[in-house]
């Protein structure tokens, strides 16, 4: 265990700090441990805790051997999502760390690159990277779980990276793309998968800022594990690998720090003025978003409470602009309320979506990730918003960061669901009600992709 | 819905008539009928404030009685209770340590769990309401939670009724109609015709009108109420003023039992045996908050011996499908209970829906608890069978198309329950300025939980909202059970026609 588990009240703001002065190995145990006591939950600060970690993990890192660095970079990947299989955040970072790392090798191999890769393209290529890159995973998801596929699946990272830095005039190259996505997801998915992932060939992300344009290759899109192996060799050249992944990382934790500001640019094309808005949970991109529009437009937000897991936090949330003594001290997460903006609050019990919706112009929804078939894992109560929505052909906007994203498709949806305590439904002082009845609190739920409207990312 | 008023019995409930329906255990009646009978034959003599003081403490005994008494099996309940009934208006301490148990009465969530006596005052709510989106309309009337004010013709019984209805110990329309129904058979036997008038003309416009207002104010009246009070107005309109008023009185009293026996307790049986046919061996019913029918159906066909488990769905702000669950669990139902955030999941667990109703309207739909139309919408869309269980009584000719326009407001501070606000205390450093108590130089800091409400209150722009019902559409519903049958929504109008002019 690690030294710092010490410290009161374990969470994101702790790790981070201990992260400074404990050894890399304690520190990943460090946040295995408080991923599996859900110390450290929700999308955003999984993916502050897991960048920061592997920050750390590159800069210890000695040699400068790639397949090392992805190796050691992968497995610690594969023990975080093995703590917690349903935080698939943590493995979209792992993801987008290990496609750096690639990037940069295949930067500096030019010309060598063009002739292997060629062969990388090819049938032999992807089966290859299929039995290299899955990983094992030691975790009660089942093996065919989609979990097991998202758990570090190092390629469409690298895909989402490459993508991410070329021009629209690329989208040419989609399709050998998408042929390597369908080999862990139906055909069937294939239209919303490439609607989704077509974000990321908007080339003006922060990240990219400073990522070379020019100079790709054309294959390299089909970046395979093959010749990674090569890249063994090859990278041992003079090139700074080290370092330049660690600014990989670092633009990476930009950001995420900024997405949500990023998000809260678009709010002026989404609302306006004397609009009725229903939205849900205490979410730092929504309510940053709301706020964004609230600078400029008047309008009225009905706020559901989000019972039993979140409603602590809308409270205060709404009323203080933070979610609760717990996490005041945690990072970035302090900002004006609503309220003091002057927009018109209302606080509404969760049985009241359907009475109400019908008086709704917009649903404005947060998320927890974003499935690979466009469905969504949100807080629980959105299922029933989104359909209540649909009913009243009111239009329902998902927010979130472009790190939400990931390559799961929900075979099982069960499998994403995770349930929570069951003393904050019925507490555990009513001992004879707990004993008889089977109580059951669902922290999440599955919307699926034909309930949502529009996503709004930071893209 | 409708749900028995546990261990709080309707005044003077005798026990021939409490028997039917939605009513209270058996042993219940005993002990109120001893401090109440008592109580309405001294209350003409006492002065205004002295009956005021009165019934003050006799809510509060009662309220602690039912606390106390109800959690407790049948089995203990006997002996003690019937002492414990009288004790209990002196040393109402006793009660209060009995208080740490959970019990089931449903009550506001904002209550705390000690019985404080609440201050006597009326309501002096901000016109912040007002103000409000699009349901100003629904706070018209402020909510009367004392008997301050309340006109010197109310008789006594439906002072503590009026009481019990605006703290939701008598809560679900059926309950709540048979409970006022009750209460008025004890007023019509007070009731002693002034000369120069007649019974017919007098009781009805000068006698129990005030009542009713009263009644009205404490809580708006259900449905079910307005179609009972139709009913009996009709009925002693109709006396031929020949008949001497005792007679008259006692055909009143009798009239009053036949309708309760008639349209609720035969009506439950029916609906009960008729929908405990559908359930079968191995379904999983799901239901939202508590209704008495479901109740007694779910319980009906578990005695049958069908196997079949219960999924009980429930939500703020009454919380009444904990107490369901529990007297389903006690009958040895398989119960899952989840919060309305879960309904989403639930709903692939379940193979059939019933609900309670509150009302059927004229169109079809059904207004009920808030949170039915969730759970309707998402069985439909999951392509289960909606079947409402309803009464004829609750049949109306009004209509609805949505929940806005007709609905009763609970209390908006209720939504924050003591526990809640306990969370948001330590925020008060980060609070927004403008939700601080103006006078901030006098910081009282033993204001404890209330101060949150305080933040809510100074706060111009944040509001709380809670309904109690919403109107669920009638596509959503595939079958109404009634004691007339089975139907679709679509034949409410007839068999409302049919009921109130046979």
């Amino acid at each position: 265990m690690a030294p710092s588990s010490v410290i009161v009240a374990p969470g994101l703001s702790s790790f981070l700090k201990s992260l400074k002065t404990t050894p890399v190995e304690p520190s990943v145990e460090h946040f295995i441990s408080l991923l599996k006591r859900r110390q450290i939950r929700n999308s955003r600060p999984c993916a502050i805790a897991t960048t920061a970690l592997l920050l750390r993990v590159v800069s210890e890192f000695k040699g400068r051997d790639a397949t090392k660095l992805v190796n050691r970079i992968r497995d610690v990947g594969k023990r975080l999502t093995a703590a917690q299989p349903r935080e698939v955040v943590v493995g979209n970072i792992v993801r987008r760390v290990l496609g750096l790392v690639r990037e940069v090798v295949e930067e500096n191999q030019d010309g060598e690159t063009n002739a292997t890769s060629d062969v990388g393209h090819g049938q032999g290529g992807l089966a290859h990277h299929d039995s290299l890159s899955r990983p094992q995973l030691h975790s009660s998801i089942s093996t065919f779980s989609p979990l097991r596929h998202a758990a570090a699946e190092p390629m469409d990272s690298s895909f989402h990276y490459s993508e991410n830095m070329s021009d629209s005039g690329e989208l040419s190259r989609r399709p050998p793309l998408l042929t390597s996505h369908t080999s862990y997801a139906p055909a069937s998915a294939a239209p919303l998968v490439n609607s989704l992932f077509g974000l990321f060939t908007q080339p003006d992300t922060p990240s990219n800022a400073s990522t070379p344009t020019g100079h790709q290759s054309p294959d390299r899109g089909a970046l395979t594990a093959l010749n990674l192996e090569r890249l063994a060799d090859t990278a041992k050249s003079n090139i700074d690998l080290k370092a330049e992944v660690l600014d990989g990382i670092r633009e990476l934790q930009d950001e995420l720090e900024q997405s949500d500001d990023l998000i809260a640019q678009n709010a002026l094309d989404h609302i306006h003025n004397n609009e009725i808005i229903l939205t849900h949970t205490a979410s730092t991109s929504v309510q940053k978003f709301l706020l964004a529009a609230a600078k400029k437009r008047k309008f009225t937000i009905l706020h559901t409470e989000t019972c039993p897991h979140d409603h602590t936090a809308t409270h205060g949330v709404l009323l203080t602009g933070r979610k609760g003594e717990a996490q005041a001290t945690d990072v970035g997460e302090t900002w004006k309320p609503l309220i003091a903006a002057g927009i018109q609050v209302y606080l509404i019990p969760d049985s009241h979506v359907f009475a109400i919706m019908s008086r709704v112009n917009k649903v404005i929804l947060a998320t927890h990730t974003v499935l690979a078939n466009g469905g969504l894992v949100a807080a629980a109560g959105a299922r029933m918003i989104a359909q209540a929505a649909k009913d009243h052909q009111t239009p329902v906007v998902v927010v979130s960061g472009v790190y939400k994203l990931s390559p799961v498709y929900p075979f099982d949806i069960d499998e994403l669901i995770e349930y929570g305590d069951v003393g904050k439904v019925v507490p555990y002082e009513d001992g004879d009600f707990v004993e008889k009845v089977d109580v059951e609190n669902p922290l999440y739920d599955y919307v699926p992709a034909d309930l949502v409207d529009l996503y709004i990312t930071n893209l | 819905m409708d749900t028995t008023p546990d261990g709080a019995a309707p005044p003077e409930a005798p026990a021939t008539a409490a028997e039917p329906s939605s009513n209270p255990p058996p042993q219940a009646p005993a002990d109120p009928k001893n401090v109440q009978s008592t109580e309405a034959d001294t209350a003409p003599k006492l002065s205004p404030a002295e009956l005021k003081k009165r019934k003050q403490a006799e809510k509060q005994a009662k309220r602690a009685q039912a606390k106390s008494s109800v959690p407790q099996t049948p089995a203990q309940q006997k002996g003690p209770l019937a002492k414990e009934g009288q004790k209990q208006q002196k040393d109402s301490k006793n009660a209060k340590a009995d208080l740490s148990k959970p019990f089931p009465v449903r009550r506001r969530p904002s209550q705390g769990n000690t019985p404080v006596v609440k201050e006597v005052k009326v309501e002096l709510k901000k016109d912040k309401q007002d103000r409000g989106l699009f349901f100003g309309h629904l706070y018209n009337q402020p909510r009367q939670h004392s008997m301050v004010g309340a006109s010197k013709d109310v008789n006594p019984a439906i002072l503590a009724l009026g009481l019990q209805y605006s703290n939701y110990i008598i809560c679900g329309s059926t309950a709540r109609m048979v409970a006022m129904l009750l209460a008025f058979k004890t007023v019509i036997e007070q009731y002693h015709t002034p000369v120069g008038t007649s019974l017919a003309r007098h009781l009805t416009a000068h006698h129990l009108n005030p009542q009713i207002d009263y009644l009205r104010s404490c809580r708006p009246l259900s449905i079910s109420m307005g179609n009972a009070i139709r009913w009996l107005k009709d009925l002693i309109i109709k006396i031929d003023p020949d008949v001497p008023e005792d007679e008259a009185k006692r055909d009143l009293q009798e009239n009053i039992d036949y309708f309760i026996r008639d349209r609720v307790t035969l009506a439950d049986d029916i609906i009960t045996s008729a929908t405990a046919q559908k359930i079968n061996s191995g379904d999983v019913i799901m239901t939202y908050a508590s209704s008495s029918v479901v109740e007694k159906t779910l319980i009906r066909a578990h005695q049958k011996g069908i196997d079949f488990s219960v999924i009980v769905i429930d939500s703020k702000p009454l919380f009444e499908g904990k107490q369901l669950a529990r007297k389903l669990a006690n009958h040895g139902i398989r119960v899952k209970y989840l919060l309305i955030t879960g309904a989403a999941h639930a709903i692939k667990e379940a193979s059939k829906v019933f609900l309670g109703a509150h009302a059927m309207m004229s169109n079809g739909r059904l207004y009920s608890r808030i949170g039915t139309a969730l759970v309707a919408m998402l069985a439909s869309s999951n392509g289960l069978p909606v079947i409402v269980l309803c009464e004829s009584v609750k049949f109306t000719e009004r209509v609805a198309l949505d929940s806005i326009v007709g609905n009763e407001a609970a209390p908006a501070e209720e939504i924050l329950s003591e526990a809640e606000r306990r969370a948001l205390l330590p925020l008060k450093p980060y609070l927004h300025t403008s939700l601080l108590p103006k006078d901030d130089t006098k910081d009282t800091p033993a204001k404890g939980n209330g101060e949150v409400l305080e933040w809510v209150d100074n706060s111009d722009n944040f509001q709380m909202l809670q309904l109690l019902y919403d109107v669920t559409p009638a596509n959503y519903i595939n079958m109404v059970i009634t004691e007339y049958g089975s139907l679709p929504p679509s034949s409410v109008p007839v068999v409302h026609r049919l009921s109130t002019h046979v």
